[in-house]
């Protein structure tokens, strides 16, 4: 398998050169966001459109440096481990305070877990405290509305410990995700629901804070003063302007009126990748793929699921019909997890697959599962959601398996909402999908085929695969667990439950002369050392 | 005049009830929920949702519960939207479009009635050729067609104009021209075939009979009856420009209500469907209602009982 283009764990746009601000630029940019966040309570959302809002106004216990996209402590001084990789200590750094100046301690944190831990909330993400921390699902579940029993304590103001169910070495990277970042107590409960609403009651922890909040305009972001490392903050202000247009934005890139943008209209993809400074590419961690019904029947079989993924020609579809930057998929984990220096996806196989589409091989197996040039095969419906890019890919997809399999293809589309009731129910038989995982672990990923989680939308159900990832999930030794999850990985993805088409890159527009920022590969845009040069 | 007021008050009543039952009727129907997202959430926080919303109790209840509090003018918390209620996005978008849809219209009117009336005094000749040609543009080139391209000329090529917002009246600019191309069409013909319709007839023959300037049989004698159509249809068309386009304010990234209601329905943000439905019905039910009380002003003919 090709190596994903150098892939680094994360891009930072750096030019260390000068490290510091020019006196003259004015500190202040616009970012263009292609939809309105449904929210922007930390603990609630899951919303990747918000996370422009939230990393930057927030911060956790970890976070990510903006040089080498590493993980390191965000407002945690340091941290150990015991011995059997169950108690986190963390160490708080001294006078931390909330954007509204008062003192915020490792009790903030404990509220934190509380409020996501209680049902009232609906808290998007709820299951990453539930399945981690010990005691929590019991609390969320209500068995219990004792909370001390949840293992979440600060034993004085300035140590947060953390108990697990079980080991999990990756616990730190999903302490990084804004689910986890700190909320003020006050005025959650004297604002309720409301304390999002406002710029005088968003109170946060992270380099800047919320200085106004036009709805279905822009957010507006100024440095917070009160940020342990404000010395470092250079932005003064930070507009985020909601554009859903993007023939719009990106007029507003181009003619200067905004700094950056978040995505890139597809027909424009080709001209600024060869012609603007400003166009920047970096490697996502998610996965395209479309998924099979693996529940009925044709794609019960694992012949006719492996006869699909050999009959597309991946470099067909990402070259000439979406023209974009990405690499070929064979599995459904996308590179980018690394373990002394060696990436997940080194050690995983292409499945008998290729970048092209093999004909012979995928006639080959067609007619093994009893359906010789096609023959008495039924009629597949490609579903998809309406979306421009996924169309092309519906139609493309079509045109090759009807005309590699000798089979007829039928494309069916829906709205969102209807279409992923369908998939959520098996209602289809080969569906668009994708996943981008939510921290830079294969854990986000290896659930997707789990029997029984609420992610696993193919009806894919292997108690071998199951018993790896549990096994996995709780391995202390990071280098051994990553060979059982590779295994978990191997055993999947050779009975092909996906057809797997590419891994998703990010691309985005930001004008050369802001630097210093880092494009996490979930998406997520830090600033907290970003600054306009000269 | 006072009973006819009552009826009209009762009927309007019954229309937006029947509206809001329909609406609720046919949402519900519709596969999905609000909950649907591209993340799947686990059962327990669907519960918690549906707890949180009441979205447990039977339909005829919440269907009810709703209404009662759109009595309160309280049109309930958005399901998409944490700790927003529908109430913040008329109350914050409103404004926004209200203010396009109103300049629009006076830009609508004062285009549009003197083409149709130039159109039609000239008819046949080549003003009335050239004023016709513009308007059927107007009405068929679709307005995101015409708003990307003004936005190319006159803020990406020449960069006179803002590209997005309304920070400034300059940004009125653009949308009011894209979002009034078809209206201007549509009224400027329908003025022009209703004015040349009137000028046929016998009174006015009278009216040039008596000797009288051709200033005041037009304007004194014609215009009157041949703004009778124009005025029936702009009651709609006033309801819509302030009501907003959902394309406009998206291509100019205006913070309108359009994308709220449009959204809404993909989203299945059930109280915000409601909401902005109900909205969007009074003022149109009102605009036809202020419409014909409009037209006892111009025409004394038309009386009500």
């Amino acid at each position: 398998m090709k190596k994903f283009l150098s892939l680094v764990l994360a891009v930072s746009m750096l030019l260390t050169l000068c490290s510091f601000a020019s006196a003259d630029a004015v500190q202040e940019i616009t970012y263009s966001l292609y939809s309105e966040p449904d929210g922007i309570d930390p603990s609630i959302t899951n919303n990747s459109f918000a996370s422009a809002v939230l990393a930057n106004c927030f911060e956790g216990l970890m976070t990510y440096d903006i040089e080498t996209g590493a993980l390191i402590c965000g407002e945690a001084a340091d941290y150990t481990v015991s011995d059997d990789g169950t108690v986190y200590t963390f160490t708080l750094r001294e006078g931390l305070k909330w954007s509204d100046g008062t003192t915020h301690d490792a009790n903030d944190y404990v509220y934190t877990v509380k409020r996501i831990l209680t049902p009232e909330t609906a808290a998007k993400y709820v299951s990453l405290a539930t399945d981690y921390i010990a005691g929590a699902a019991e609390y969320y579940a209500g068995e219990t509305t004792d909370f001390d029993t949840v293992g979440i304590k600060a034993p004085d103001a300035n140590t947060v410990v953390i108990t697990l169910k079980a080991p999990a070495p990756y616990f730190p990277a999903i302490l990084a995700m804004w689910t986890f970042a700190p909320v003020q107590q006050a005025t959650v409960e004297a604002n309720g629901d409301r304390w999002t609403a406002s710029a005088d009651t968003y109170v946060s922890n992270g380099p800047f804070h919320m200085a106004e909040i036009n709805m279905g305009e822009s957010f507006v972001l100024v440095k917070n003063d009160n940020y342990y490392a404000a010395d470092s903050v250079k932005l003064e202000k930070v507009t985020l302007r909601f554009i859903t247009d993007n023939g719009t934005a990106l007029m507003a890139y181009e003619s200067g009126e905004i700094d950056g943008m978040n995505t890139v209209p597809a027909s424009d993809y080709a001209r600024l990748k060869a012609n603007d400074p400003g166009f920047v590419v970096s490697p996502s961690y998610g996965t395209t793929y479309w998924e099979f019904n693996c529940s009925k029947a044709p794609f019960d079989n694992v012949l006719v699921r492996k006869a699909f993924n050999l009959a597309i020609d991946r470099t067909a579809l990402i070259e000439d019909v979406l023209q974009t930057d990405a690499e070929p998929a064979f599995s459904f984990i996308a590179p980018g997890y690394v373990v002394d220096g060696e990436d997940f996806v080194d050690a995983i196989g292409d499945f008998d697959l290729s970048d092209e589409a093999d004909v012979e091989a995928a006639q080959a197996c067609l007619a093994e599962a009893g359906y010789p040039n096609g023959e008495g095969f039924p009629e597949v419906t490609l579903y998809y959601y309406s979306s421009d890019t996924v169309k092309l890919v519906a139609e493309a997809l079509a045109e090759m398996l009807s005309s590699n399999l000798n089979i007829s293809v039928k494309i069916d589309v829906a709205d969102w909402a209807v279409y992923y009731d369908d998939i959520v129910n098996l209602n289809y038989e080969l569906g668009a999908m994708g996943w981008s995982g939510d921290y830079l672990h294969p854990m986000t990923y290896l659930p997707l085929l789990k029997t029984g989680d609420p992610n696993n939308n193919v009806g894919y159900s292997n108690p071998e695969y199951d018993a790896l990832v549990e096994q996995a999930a709780s391995m202390t030794d990071a280098k051994a667990a990553m060979e059982v999850m590779r295994e978990a990985d191997t055993l999947a993805s050779s009975d092909y439950p996906f057809l797997n088409l590419y891994y998703k890159s990010n691309t985005t527009m930001m004008n050369p002369k802001v630097q210093s920022f880092l494009i996490d590969p979930t998406g997520i845009l830090y600033l907290r050392t970003a600054f306009v040069a000269e | 005049m006072g009973k006819y007021l009552v009826k009209r008050a009762i009927m309007m009543a019954v229309t937006l009830f029947m509206i809001a039952l329909l609406t609720f009727s046919l949402m519900h129907i519709v596969p999905g929920g609000p909950f649907t997202s591209d993340k799947q959430v686990s059962q327990a926080v669907l519960d918690a949702m549906t707890k949180k919303y009441n979205l447990d109790d039977p339909l005829w209840k919440q269907f009810f519960d709703y209404i009662g509090g759109v009595l309160r003018f309280d049109f309930g918390p958005s399901y998409k939207y944490q700790g927003k209620t529908v109430n913040d996005f008329i109350v914050n978008g409103m404004p926004y479009t209200a203010t396009l849809g109103m300049v629009t219209l006076v830009f609508v009117l004062l285009i549009s009635i003197p083409m149709g009336i130039v159109a039609a005094l000239k008819n046949g000749r080549w003003q009335d050729m050239v004023l016709m040609t513009v308007a059927t543009f107007g009405v068929t080139i679709p307005s995101f067609v015409i708003a990307t391209g003004l936005m190319y000329i006159f803020s990406y090529k020449l960069g006179w104009l803002p590209t997005y917002g309304v920070d400034s009246w300059k940004g009125y600019i653009l949308p009011m021209i894209a979002m009034g191309g078809y209206s201007i069409s549509f009224l400027a013909r329908l003025m022009r075939s209703s004015l040349l319709e009137v000028m046929g007839q016998d009174y006015i023959r009278t009216a040039r009979a008596k000797g009288i300037s051709e200033f005041r049989v037009v304007w004194k004698h014609a215009l009157r009856n041949a703004l009778i159509p124009v005025i029936t249809v702009l009651g709609p068309t006033i309801a819509n420009l302030l009501t907003g386009s959902f394309v406009i304010e998206k291509i100019f990234a205006i913070p309108g209500i359009g994308g709220y209601f449009v959204n809404s329905v993909t989203q299945r943000d059930y109280t915000t469907i409601m909401g902005m439905t109900i909205f969007y019905a009074a003022i149109l039910i009102a605009m036809i209602f202020i419409v014909d009380l409009f037209y006892c002003l111009i025409d004394p003919r038309i009386k009500y009982e």
